[in-house]
């Protein structure tokens, strides 16, 4: 694992992004519609203006212009004006961002935790009622569309259990302070239905995942010679079962990471999460070009990141790799 | 489906409620993007609607659609293009400072200055020439020509900014957050997010009556079950009167909830697209084939089917809502799908061996209904319409697209039909006529109008009627002018609905009896000025409620409960199935 390794991964990142940027701009204006005509089906609007305003965002000018512009301005930082609100996208997507990690990162790290426990128990006692419990129950909820779930957690959740239903935080017309207790127990509140309908979407992943890894280590010859040495069944379990295990799972888990920052658009849609993934979603609906460029760059940024981190760290875990 | 059907599970009763002063208007249609009221621009974004509660304007209308006095108090006509006001003397900025007619005066001329940066007010200026302060509180306004609809139009749009905040600022007006917006309004600005919500304090010094609520919370919904669920559960006070039809049960059967309906300002149509240049199916060219499609709709159907009920059946351009404009005895082609045949018939329109027909040059009847994708109900009626019209050999076939998608397909002129709204934001009927002129209907890319008619009558009696300030003389121009697209079929009207509400009647009281939308529509803030929290009375009403709900409680919807109980079933069954396969592997 040399500096060679490191620097070659770089370069495939850089070009990845790259990549990613090109398509991404190409993409979007090849969607039918654009930003301003549908502002004829209101009243007052003229082609002249709807004219001034393309000028105005530079909308009018040649493709491949447009093209280096947004290459040159994305180089140092510049991501644009928004279209709609009229405001630097990064202004209006680092809160957004904020918000949707504060939500995913709970949620995953849950599901990671409760899905490793669950698929360990159901490797361990395989084929047993515990084993059959879980899986089909994971599975069930796996399956199901994160919108259906996620209406029916908010009609119970705010007729039975009185949770707020919608938005990060509730509004009384007093200005708070958002880092007093109440203010955390608020967000927690409003916190509380949305989680859910993730971790029970996505604990089902991480539960198969951990089981069929260790599944397949528990049957490599060498977990039954540590047996025969006498060795106990937790350290079995923690030194040489997880160990190896661990490695589908880092993938997984990155992976995971990377596309929590896209944002769960349908999870934020119901309960209004003011996320990254609702802003993407209107961004789209409204053909907001530079927010839709922005969202998407941020969304690659993470997942390639995380693939990056991940390399590195199989090269830790894995001895084998690093000497490869 | 399933959503709607759960919907029908009537709410258990909010918590007993404190006698409240924050008033909180939930709002599920278009973004709050923008506290910059220049620089919105959709006319009916959150934006525009939260700007006309923080802004006066020089004349606002009442919930009844009568021009009223804002920021000037009266006003007399010189002559058709020149007017006097007199501006009230003690209205103030939030900040303190008083009101003059400076600041009316700086607000046009600035607008007229940035008009190319601010797209939609910019058009509200263009037909004012000159400005002026005969005084503190005298402005005297000229226009370039006498033009009917200056009040309705111009005047209900545009508010009046604080010159000494304004000019101060020494930026690019196209990205001034102006945070925070200052007005005269009767709410001021507390804080915001953008497209979550928007906090507001009452403005005790509102100079034409302080609100009687401490707080306003305007906060925005990502869908409308999560709308009406906060209704429900008490998150929210009022809702946007956009309510599906389908919620209204579950509402009404909750004693907490009040739901009122009032004329909408928008009417749906089926368009065809006549343009010569275009790329549209060319039969629809022909007049004869307008008129027998025409037959082939049955809008009382429509109305029951698509609204159940909550729309009326419009002949005409011109929706009910806008009263005396609204010509009720336009030309009516009645459902009867044999009449069409007939017609078609007559045309040289043969139905051909496919059972499809086809014009004597053998172009077939075969077209695409487009419907935007935010209008679920309006891709019914298109269905149904479709559903006809098989009947008598036309092949009609119901698309959904987003409304960008849409605008830009209409803008090259290659749809056939469009199924879709019009909606406007002031109670004058030249909006909904203007888009049948040459120059608003035959642009090449498009602009307003998606029919493609022209017609030179028409335009003249367009322009007569935009000039003629005889309120008597111009109701019969716009009549005549309704008449005419009804007898080419410009468009098919098919029905205007009824803006649906829902409201916490036991948190607050006084709505005000009136024929437009509450709170939505062209900042008619009279809602806003009359609702007061119930005091006291609020506690022994909610223990009340809790008691009668929960008997009415036991009537939950017989379908939501059997498709739960359906989906359990299948759930233990799967499970059980699994479980015995299981036994049997392990066993070997």
């Amino acid at each position: 694992m040399g500096i060679g390794y490191a620097i070659n991964k770089l370069a495939q990142t850089i070009a990845t992004i790259f990549f990613v940027l090109t398509f991404n701009f190409f993409l979007f204006r090849i969607l039918p519609g654009d930003p301003f005509s549908l502002l004829f089906r209101g009243p007052g609007f003229s082609r002249t203006l709807v004219n001034t305003l393309n000028s105005q965002f530079g909308l009018d000018q040649p493709l491949w212009l447009q093209y280096v512009k947004y290459l040159q301005n994305t180089l140092v930082g510049n991501f644009g004006i928004s279209y709609t609100y009229r405001a630097s996208v990064i202004s209006i997507l680092l809160p957004r961002l904020t918000n949707t990690v504060i939500l995913l990162l709970t949620a995953t790290v849950i599901s990671i935790v409760v899905g490793i426990a669950m698929g360990l128990v159901s490797a361990w006692h395989r084929g047993g009622k515990v084993d059959i419990a879980f899986s089909t129950s994971t599975l069930l909820l796996y399956s199901m569309p994160t919108f259906w779930l996620g209406l029916i957690l908010l009609f119970v959740g705010v007729i039975y259990f009185g949770l707020p239903v919608s938005g990060m935080k509730s509004l009384s017309g007093e200005v708070t302070n958002p880092f007093a207790l109440a203010s955390m127990v608020d967000l927690l509140r409003h916190m509380v239905l949305p989680c859910l309908t993730l971790v029970l979407g996505l604990t089902g992943e991480y539960v198969l995942v951990m089981k069929g890894a260790l599944l397949d280590v528990f049957t490599e010859d060498y977990m039954l010679t540590a047996k025969a040495k006498g060795i106990s069944n937790a350290k079995l379990l923690r030194d040489h079962a997880l160990r190896n295990a661990a490695l589908p799972m880092t993938t997984l888990i990155a992976i995971n990471l990377g596309l929590a920052v896209g944002g769960a658009i349908q999870t934020e849609t119901i309960f209004t999460w003011p996320g990254i993934g609702l802003l993407t979603y209107q961004a789209l609906l409204t053909r907001d070009y530079p927010v839709l460029q922005g969202c998407f760059l941020v969304l690659a940024i993470a997942v390639i990141l995380m693939n990056f981190l991940a390399d590195l760290l199989y090269g830790y875990l894995d001895p084998r790799i690093r000497t490869g | 489906m399933m959503f709607t059907l759960l919907i029908q599970l009537p709410a258990r009763p909010a918590r007993a409620q404190t006698p409240s002063d924050t008033f909180s208007i939930g709002w599920d249609s278009s973004p709050i993007d923008q506290i910059n009221p220049m620089l919105t621009d959709l006319y009916d974004g959150g934006a525009w609607v939260i700007s006309h509660i923080i802004y006066d304007k020089l004349v606002q209308t009442d919930s009844y659609g009568n021009i009223v006095p804002d920021l000037a108090d009266n006003w007399t006509w010189a002559d058709p293009q020149t007017v006097t006001f007199n501006l009230a003397h003690n209205a103030t900025w939030h900040d303190g400072v008083p009101f003059t007619a400076n600041d009316a005066v700086f607000t046009i001329e600035h607008v007229t200055a940035n008009q190319a940066i601010y797209p939609h007010m910019g058009q509200y200026v263009q037909n004012i020439a000159s400005a002026q302060a005969l005084d503190n509180y005298t402005l005297q306004i000229k226009l370039k020509s006498a033009d009917a609809t200056f009040f309705s139009a111009a005047l209900l749009q545009l508010v009046i900014i604080p010159q000494h905040i304004w000019a101060n600022f020494a930026g690019n007006y196209s990205t001034f957050t102006n945070n925070p917006p200052i007005g005269t309004g009767p709410f001021k600005f507390v804080s915001w997010e953008a497209n979550s919500y928007v906090q507001l304090d009452a403005n005790p010094n509102y100079f034409r009556g302080a609100p009687h609520f401490q707080h306003l919370i305007v906060r925005y919904y990502n869908s409308v079950n999560a709308m009406v669920l906060a209704l429900q559960s008490g998150e929210i006070d009022l809702t946007s009167p956009l309510l599906p039809p389908t919620v209204v049960p579950s509402l009404t059967s909750n004693p907490s909830i009040q739901v009122f309906t009032r004329p909408d300002l928008r009417y749906f149509y089926l368009t065809f697209n006549q343009f010569p240049n275009g790329t549209g199916n060319p039969t629809l060219r022909d007049l004869q084939v307008r008129i027998a499609l025409a037959h082939g709709i049955n809008k009382q159907e429509l109305a029951q089917r698509v609204w159940l009920g909550f729309a009326d059946v419009l002949n005409t351009v011109v929706p009910t809502s806008l009263g005396s404009w609204h010509n009720p005895n336009t030309p009516d082609y009645a459902f009867d799908l044999n009449m069409s045949a007939k017609i078609l018939d007559d045309a040289g329109y043969k139905v051909g061996s496919d059972g499809i027909r086809a014009s004597p040059t053998g172009v077939k009847m075969i077209y695409n209904i487009d419907v935007p994708s935010d209008y679920s109900e309006e891709y019914r009626a298109a269905q149904l319409i479709a559903g006809w019209w098989s009947q008598i050999g036309v092949k009609a076939t119901p698309r959904l697209m987003d409304s960008s998608s849409l605008g830009s397909e209409e803008a090259g002129w290659k749809h056939d039909m469009v199924l879709w709204t019009w909606s406007a934001d002031f109670l004058d009927p030249a909006y909904f006529l203007s888009m049948f002129t040459t120059s608003q209907d035959t642009c090449v890319p498009g602009c307003l109008g998606d029919s493609g008619w022209s017609n030179s009558t028409y335009d003249q009696l367009f322009t007569q009627q935009s000039q003629e300030t005889d309120p008597a003389k111009r109701q019969q121009i716009i009549y005549e002018l309704q008449d005419i697209l009804a007898a080419h079929v410009a468009y098919v009207p098919l029905y205007d609905n009824a803006a649906i509400n829902g409201f916490r009647s036991d948190r607050f009281t006084g709505i005000p009896a009136g024929v437009i939308p509450p709170f939505f529509y062209f900042g008619e803030n009279s809602l806003l000025l009359n609702v007061r929290p119930i005091g006291m009375a609020t506690e022994t009403t909610a223990m009340s409620t809790e008691t009668t709900a929960s008997a009415s409680g036991a009537g939950v919807d017989m379908t939501s409960l059997a498709s739960i109980a359906v989906v359990i079933v299948v759930v233990l069954l799967v499970a059980g199935i699994f479980y015995s396969k299981r036994k049997k592997t392990s066993k070997s």
